[in-house]
């Protein structure tokens, strides 16, 4: 009886020990039977929100490729950290969106060569990429193509976002002034103000806010810095053109005017106090009150306040964009074409074992057909053909305008990124762009005022209020905040301290007394300088003059 | 029957030899025959403990190594203590540990504190309907997660909040202040969020101690004429010491492993100096600049401190009160 007993126990126990170990035994990709789609694994460092993959876009996608996607996204929002997991842990999904990881999966050795697949294979890439293809090698060493480029191949630069921004109905109250400097935009705050000191149900403005409390300190706090400052869009880098020397923005004299602006605007009560401190959640509530009337922002971070304005109809509470710069000598260079910069995409697995459906699905999804799916969705739904061409529904219109969630709901636009896609200035077989951005898509998308505002002006798109993408030119290096740096590069360490520091200081200095924003200010060069920012510079210097060459542009 | 009956004699005479000191019995031949049934019975336990908690430190060497994944542990560099040279040479790391002990010693001491104080309260309450309302309604915090509560807390202290209304109504202060953005009340208001979410749930274990004293004792007091406060300080709180000490022990150890979440969802860049904790420390300069490690290393650091901490208080305990749990 004892030993029985003795026995049952030890089952028991071991059973209870087991059965914590049993469920990490999961396969990362299910082969479904002989039927059914199969369900390729994918990262996307991009992606927000779980995705089902059965909204109607999804489910032609499945039906026509037969590959359903299992998506998955960095939770808590840190792709980097997630891509460091991954690594970590040796476990990769099919395909993989790395974006600032990209070169650390390749030198980690996950991520599959692609150039024969691509050769062999790959049709509708090759179509696609042209010879822009050269600009996906990954580096002057190891010239292979590991990432198909996202971003868009030929665009179009029809619409902005990110620069400073001015309320609808401030601009039609002011008589629709012309403002192009910093000084004018302040001028007509204060002016609205002193006629308007409240809105017509009597609540108080907000006459600037920015959501600077977390990581989109960088959106609207240091990027607008750069873009009044009239430097392209290099992150938190500033690149000269002519001799491709780097440096690290905040060390230039252009960006400490914009910071003492707004400390300026700051001790005129003309910010909200809590710009550093609330939400984002808060943010987009105070947006979506139409109280604000100016903001320095990108349209896909407020496009939920914009949807709720729309929504209930508050059309004269959005706004415009406008190529503000620190003045008449700086050049707006939000409207610039970049080129092709595509230095990251999605990538597929060493380990996968589907690595070939991954690539036809990848290059199906570089298709005609393809784009039209992802970018319009579904014919008799989103879109009817009129005379041949693609024409949106007005239901649609409507959902899109107005639903915060529309992307997710009907997928139309949802597998444009990270995915390969045809740019804006692309042209399908039929003559009609592919993605749904033509300019009269954009006109039919506005609302009244906007277009009333854009008639007082004399345009008819907000980029005609910016200079001219041919008159900017390309920067031969593309973008300087999409060069994924190598894993042993110093810069990542450095530039991470300096970065948590000048976000640190910088809102120090800006919500300090205007007379002791020099001072803090010259701190925080000294404290830079010792973190070693030159050395970073210097190496940064030699990572963009690196690009210029694997590109093969030219530098001086 | 009998061997369970065992059981609980043993597991007792256990938890005295702990409580109190009493002479170690010697192991024996014959002791290993009487309690083979335990023995066995403790062996999958003993192997989960090994399998989980023993061999993943085997991970530390990587904090010697320049670790990079696609070597693997075999194929990478030893590097000797680099890592911890350049850990120490950080004055960031400085900062971190300082926020971080700051606000976990803060967060223990206020957290049992309170969570002590409001025990006693509740258990002099003589309603017990109300009793049990409160208790229930005191923890029920303790479920609401970090994000709503962080989201709470800077909406209640926000310049159009609650806390600054009630203030200027009341004439207290002119213009709002902005608790969010001053670092000098970061770490108050990181330990009252805590003790808000935590006081009720840390009350029951104390709560339930109260009621295994004997009424009896009151009883008597009450005969040489303590009043409740007096009985309150000369029995309630001397028959819950004990317990008190040894969750002491236990909490103390995890004084620098506070996490990061609520440091994270409070914190804004303002008072980032005052927000930054070793946890999020390694996140960030560790893991996802594919340091693993020096992010291991961080790790082991942060150990050391912990047993270092658990030692000494046991030591203090014991030469004290003479309680402890090693």
């Amino acid at each position: 009886m004892n030993s029985k007993k003795i026995f049952g126990s030890i089952v028991l126990s071991s059973a209870l020990v087991l059965s914590a170990c049993g469920s990490a035994e999961e396969s990362g990709s299910s082969e479904a039977g002989s039927d059914g789609p199969l369900t390729l694994t994918m990262f996307s460092a991009d992606a927000t929100q779980d995705d089902p993959f059965t909204n109607p876009v999804a489910e032609e996608i499945t039906e026509r490729t037969g590959v359903k996607l299992d998506i998955s996204y960095p939770v808590g929002g840190d792709d980097l950290e997630a891509v460091a997991l991954m690594i970590g842990s040796g476990d990769y999904p099919d395909m993989i969106f790395g974006k600032g990881g990209l070169n650390q999966l390749i030198d980690a050795g996950a991520l599959e060569p692609l150039d024969q697949m691509i050769e062999e294979r790959g049709d509708n890439i090759k179509a696609m990429y042209g010879d822009q293809l050269t600009r996906l090698q990954n580096s002057l060493d190891d010239p292979q193509i590991y990432h198909l480029g996202t971003g868009g191949v030929e665009n179009k630069y029809l619409e902005t976002s990110g620069t400073m921004m001015m309320q609808l109905g401030l601009l039609k109250e002011q008589g629709y002034p012309d403002i192009q400097t910093l000084e004018d935009y302040e001028n007509a705050l204060v002016d609205f103000l002193e006629k308007n000191p409240t809105t017509e149900d009597g609540q108080e403005w907000i006459p600037m806010t920015l959501s600077g409390s977390d990581w989109r300190w960088l959106i609207t706090v240091g990027d607008p810095a750069s873009f009044v400052s009239g430097f392209s869009n290099d992150g938190q880098w500033h690149v000269d053109e002519s001799s491709g020397e780097t440096t690290y923005k905040f060390q230039r004299e252009e960006i400490k005017e914009y910071f003492k602006w707004l400390n300026g605007m700051n001790a005129k009560g003309l910010l909200d106090p809590e710009s550093f401190t609330h939400t984002h959640d808060t943010y987009i509530s105070k947006l979506s009150s139409g109280r604000v009337l100016g903001i320095a922002d990108q349209d896909w971070n407020i496009s939920s306040a914009e949807a709720a304005l729309r929504g209930e109809g508050k059309d004269w509470s959005l706004w415009a964009p406008l190529p503000v710069t620190l003045g008449e000598e700086y050049v707006a260079q939000s409207t610039r074409d970049y080129g092709f910069t595509g230095s990251t995409g999605v990538s597929i697995s060493a380990d996968s074992e589907h690595k070939e459906e991954a690539f036809d699905f990848l290059n199906w999804m570089a298709s005609e057909e393809a784009q039209i799916l992802t970018n319009w969705g579904i014919e008799g739904v989103n879109y009817e053909i009129v005379d041949g061409m693609r024409v949106q529904t007005d239901e649609d219109r409507e959902n899109a305008q107005t639903n915060s969630n529309y992307a997710l709901e009907t997928g139309v636009g949802h597998y444009v990124h990270p995915f390969p896609q045809w740019g804006s200035g692309k042209m399908d077989s039929n003559g009609q762009p592919v993605t749904r951005t033509a300019k009269e898509d954009i006109r039919k998308n506005m609302v009244e005022a906007e277009i009333e505002t854009l008639d007082a002006y004399g345009a008819e798109l907000w980029v005609d209020l910016f200079p001219a993408p041919e008159d900017l030119g390309q920067p031969a290096h593309g973008r300087a905040w999409e060069l994924p740096l190598p894993t042993s590069s110093q810069v990542n360490v450095v530039q991470q301290r300096a970065d948590d520091y000048t976000t640190q200081k910088v809102t120090e200095a800006i919500l300090a007394s205007p007379d002791d924003f020099d001072a803090i200010w010259d701190e925080m060069q000294t404290e830079l300088e010792a973190m070693g920012i030159e050395e970073a510079n210097e190496e940064m210097t030699g990572y963009i003059h690196n690009r210029i060459e694997l590109w093969e542009g030219e530098v001086e | 029957m009998e061997s369970s009956k065992a059981t609980t004699v043993e597991q007792q005479s256990q938890l005295k030899g702990r409580l109190k000191k009493t002479p170690k019995k010697k192991i024996t031949w014959k002791r290993i025959k009487q309690q083979k049934l335990l023995i066995f019975l403790s062996i999958p336990f003993v192997a989960w403990l090994v399998v989980f908690a023993y061999t993943p430190l085997i991970g530390w060497l990587v904090a010697f190594q320049d670790y990079k994944p696609q070597n693997g542990f075999f194929g990478s560099e030893w590097v000797g203590i680099d890592h911890f040279i350049t850990l120490f040479n950080d004055s960031l790391f400085y900062t971190a540990l300082k926020n971080t002990l700051g606000m976990g010693i803060l967060g223990l001491v206020f957290g049992t504190g309170t969570a002590i104080i409001f025990a006693l309260l509740l258990n002099e309450l003589r309603f017990s309907k109300f009793k049990k309302f409160t208790q229930t309604i005191s923890y029920l915090p303790h479920f609401v997660s970090w994000v709503v509560v962080a989201n709470l807390v800077t909406t209640v202290l926000a310049n159009t909040g609650i806390v600054n209304n009630i203030l200027q109504f009341l004439n207290l202060i002119d213009s709002p202040i902005n608790f969010m953005s001053s670092p000098n009340m970061f770490w108050g208001i990181v330990t009252g969020a805590e003790v808000w979410k935590s006081t009720g749930w840390n009350a029951i274990i104390y709560l339930a101690a109260m009621t295994s004293i004997n009424e009896e004792m009151y009883e008597a007091a009450h005969v040489d004429g303590a009043n409740r406060f007096q009985q309150m300080w000369h029995i309630t709180l001397p028959a819950i010491k004990p317990i008190i000490i040894i969750l002491m022990i236990m909490n103390i150890g995890n004084v620098i492993n506070i996490g990061f979440e609520r440091q994270m969802l409070l914190g804004n860049n303002i008072v980032a100096d005052a927000a930054i904790v070793i946890e999020k420390y390694a996140l960030d300069y560790g893991i996802s600049m594919f340091r693993y490690s020096f992010g291991t290393a961080i790790g082991i650091f942060k150990s050391v401190i912990s047993i270092i901490l658990i030692f000494t208080f046991n030591r203090i305990a014991k030469k004290t009160s003479d309680i402890s749990v090693m």
